[in-house]
């Protein structure tokens, strides 16, 4: 393989690993700025893949296949937003019980489709085309678009002033008649589709399979994102570039033979992680949540 | 003038938890008056307010406004029918510019820099829209959620103890604005418990106690003793006895001390000064002076640059809060919320905050004995009146008042040597004050020493056995209160020191280097 080649491969690589940490963790960020924290990233992605590989294989058309992701990851965000915004219930409990339901739900779910355990790869007409010419995903495109979309959405507009007073100071937000369980719940389904997008990528898009490791853990890492980019959604695509970056390079310096030899497998996988988190804790320092994140807001 | 415009009739609101807070209540004001709303610590006046200003529910009554039936579901309903609350702990996001404080919630169109700034040219009241608001010092704060509720076109505007924490010249701008807002025809609903600014500013007088309407006045018939009367349900002593001071050893020394403020300037400048055991030392002057970080120092919770704090006989510089307390030291601090209070825990597990490593709440396995904790938050709620719901209630349902007596009773029952009081009475109404007052005293007859913080300069001349005037950092004299004049004090709160005014020479205001 030429330099270029090789250097092409991981510009490639990277587009697709960060794709899914960046959209779930952009999702989380609206909806943690509007005080709603949801911890069941990975149990959405988890889903949201099976679900959007079920529609795709059924019709054929990837399209609705992402459109079947996007919408079931909506549908667990209004669940979610209706527990914790309006009932008052605990974000962590919900966001678990998320993550515990994907589990066996999907476990479940590929063998009662498909009658097979544990793994299923879908058609290739199921399957999201790249682009031409290069190697590249729609879905990143539509990823880069979405950060910057959501950036505006929170710092130009009027409706981003409301999600970040409500998780900032709901009481501040409640006075001056803004609706604040009406935002919450809003911005939890938005943030819920956003990661439900991330989990169609993953299964009929990058891995074009479904198993219930799906994630692999990137709903969690996605979290941890959300906290180096200091809740800031340009913040958190640099993040995830880097995350990409690093995996994209273990992976490739892994398959080497002779560094295989050296070190163990299990090590080479914390790169991306440690190498990461080096460079974001060196950039940006201490953090600060939005101040009334995580808390449900009573009135009396 | 005499068209109603606010009515709530028979109004009862009781909380989730059981509390009743209002039971029956009917509440009448009149078209471009100010109307004050006197009462009690947890009389209701704040749910009252809440009610009418869509925040809460009433349990059960009815609202008319402008003689027509409303039913308030949130506060945009009741902003638009011209209904805004200024509150008491202001309700802004701290994070957030003026101006995008001032904009919250309205949709991006109606928010317009040009409109806010002739707003502000009409009214007089300035802002810097850029600075953020946790920058910005309370009263400018207390600005910006008055010209929100006007840019939001408010015709009844509500106050909540809109005073508590203003320095008496913002006090006297704030006025000054009310009285310019009722010239606009707006109507204005006052709520207060400070007798002086109820009868200098309103017109008419509603007052509440225990969620009861107990009287309703115009201002210019009204005394202070009989709304006092009013107020509390019995007389009250305006002025508090007291015998003569006993002092006995120094047990609280300070030394050369020097301490920097958060910005890293120098609030306290080379401070000396002793308190002795059985006297009341008082430190008066205009708020942010230094006097917050020379409390902070003396407590452990700000470091020491330069000099010595001695408590007991020991150096006791840049110690830890708890070895503080060991020794002997309590602490009734200024901010209740921010160091007095977890509101999220109950009434009881405040009642030990800082004590609770005390063997007897402590069982074999260093397990908490809820029963004696419980025992001990009954005993504080029980000789400091508190009205709570009970010892199990999380603190923040208390009422502001009933919060520092809390925090109050707790201190006072570490059974302190020396007591460090910052704005002990600030947010209370006049029968907590007078107990609290009279309870400082009482310390100081059994022989503790009490060094007392206050910007209300009454409190400073009932109380204190000594007193010095604090100016940028430095003290400006130390005297008894009965050797000076409200005069001399007044020259020395802006800057004057006592050597220079007792010489007679022209008065030159200290270098405040
Ligand atoms: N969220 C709440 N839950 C339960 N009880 C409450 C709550 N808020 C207030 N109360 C209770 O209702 C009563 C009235 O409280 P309110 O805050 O209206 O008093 P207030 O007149 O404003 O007093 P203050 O001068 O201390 O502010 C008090 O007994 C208080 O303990
Ligand atoms: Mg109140």
């Amino acid at each position: 393989m030429s330099e270029l080649g090789m250097i092409i491969d991981i510009i490639e690589g990277t587009t697709f690993a960060m794709t899914p940490l960046v959209l779930a963790a952009i999702g989380e960020i609206f909806n943690e700025r509007a005080g709603i924290v949801n911890i069941g990233l990975e149990g959405i992605m988890l889903i949201s893949g099976f679900m959007a590989v079920v529609a795709a294989e059924a019709t054929l058309n990837p399209f609705i296949g992402v459109l079947a992701g996007v919408a079931t990851g909506a549908f667990i965000g209004l669940i979610h937003g209706y527990i914790t915004a309006y009932l008052k219930g605990d974000h962590i409990i919900s966001g678990l019980g998320i993550n515990l339901f994907a589990l066996g739900g999907v476990a479940f779910g590929i063998e009662a489709v498909w009658g097979v355990r544990g793994y299923h790869t879908p058609p290739d007409a199921a399957k999201v085309p790249d682009l031409p010419v290069i190697n590249i995903s729609p879905i990143f495109i539509a990823m880069i678009l979405i950060v910057i979309g959501t950036h505006y959405l929170l710092y130009r507009t009027s409706i981003g002033l409301k999600v970040r007073a409500v998780g900032e100071n709901p009481e501040a937000a409640d006075v001056v008649g803004v609706n604040v369980e009406r935002v919450q719940l809003l911005a939890t389904i938005y943030g819920a589709a956003l990661t439900g997008l991330a989990g169609a990528f993953l299964s009929i898009d990058w891995l074009t399979a479904i198993t219930k490791e799906l994630p692999a853990g990137r709903g969690f890492i996605a979290l941890a994102l959300v906290n180096f980019a200091n809740w800031s959604p340009l913040l958190a695509l640099g993040g995830g570039l880097l995350f990409g970056f690093f995996w994209t390079l273990g992976e490739w310096i892994k398959n080497m033979a002779a560094v295989k030899a050296v070190i163990p497998v299990t090590l080479m996988n914390t790169i991306p992680y440690i190498a990461t988190l080096a460079v974001v804790a060196g950039l940006i320092g201490k953090s600060r949540p939005p101040r009334y994140v995580g808390r449900p807001y009573k009135r009396e | 003038m005499n068209d109603v415009i606010v009515q709530m009739k028979n109004i009862v609101k009781i909380y989730p938890d059981g509390t009743v807070a209002l039971r029956g209540v009917d509440f009448e004001v009149r078209k471009g008056e100010i109307h004050g709303l006197l009462g009690e610590n947890g009389a209701g006046k704040t749910t009252l307010m809440k009610i009418l200003s869509g925040l809460l529910r009433p349990t059960s009554g009815e609202i008319y406004i402008a003689g027509k039936k409303v039913s308030f579901k949130s506060a945009s309903e009741a902003l638009k029918h011209g209904i805004g609350m200024v509150h008491q702990h202001l309700a802004l996001v701290p994070a957030f510019t003026a101006y995008e404080n001032i904009v919250l919630g309205l949709p991006g169109r109606e928010a317009s820099r040009e409109k806010i700034e002739k707003l502000m040219e009409e009214t007089g009241l300035k802002v810097p829209l850029d600075a953020l608001v946790e920058d910005l010092p309370f009263g400018v704060r207390q600005r910006i959620e008055i010209i929100k509720m006007l840019y939001r076109n408010v015709d009844i505007l509500i106050l909540d103890e809109p005073t508590t924490n203003l320095t008496p010249i913002e006090t006297k701008e704030l006025f000054h604005t009310l009285k310019e807002l009722k010239k606009r025809g707006k109507t204005i609903i006052f709520i207060t418990h400070k007798l002086r600014e109820v009868l200098e500013v309103t017109d008419r007088i509603t007052v509440l106690r225990r969620g009861r309407v107990v009287g309703r006045t115009e201002t210019a018939k009204a005394t202070p003793e009989m709304l006092a009367k009013m107020m509390v349900g019995r007389e009250v002593v305006m002025k508090i006895e007291k015998k003569p001071a006993k002092p006995g050893e120094p047990v609280l020394i300070v030394k050369d001390l020097w301490v920097k403020n958060d910005l890293g300037e120098w609030a306290v400048k080379g401070l000396s000064f002793a308190v002795y055991s059985g006297e009341i030392f008082g430190i008066a002057g205009v708020e942010g002076n230094g006097q917050t970080e020379l409390v902070e120092a003396i407590t452990g919770l700000r470091r020491v640059e330069k000099g010595q704090v001695i408590l007991m006989g020991k150096d006791v510089t840049n110690r830890s809060p708890s070895e503080l307390y060991r020794l002997g030291l309590s602490h009734i601090p200024e901010d209740r919320h921010k160091l007095g209070l977890v509101l999220d825990m109950t009434v009881s597990e405040n009642s030990i905050l800082g004590i609770h490593r005390l063997k007897k709440f402590l069982g074999s396995l260093l397990n908490l004995k809820w029963r004696v904790i419980d025992k001990h938050a009954r005993e504080i709620i029980e000789k400091f009146e508190i009205v709570a719901p009970g010892t199990r209630a999380p603190a923040r349902s208390l009422s502001g008042g009933n919060q520092q007596k809390l925090v109050v009773g707790r201190e006072l029952s570490k059974s302190p040597q020396v007591i460090v009081a910052a704005q002990p009475t600030r947010g209370l109404d006049v029968a907590a004050t007078e107990y609290i007052r009279k309870l400082l005293i009482k310390m100081r007859d059994k022989g503790k020493a009490v060094l007392l913080v206050s910007a209300d300069l009454d409190e400073i001349l009932q109380l204190s056995d000594r007193m010095a005037v604090m100016y940028e950092g430095e003290f400006m004299g130390i005297a008894k209160p009965e050797e000076l004049t409200e005069e001399r004090i007044g020259l020395m709160m802006g800057g004057y020191k006592m050597e220079q005014i007792s010489a007679g020479t022209k008065p030159q205001p200290a270098a405040s280097s």
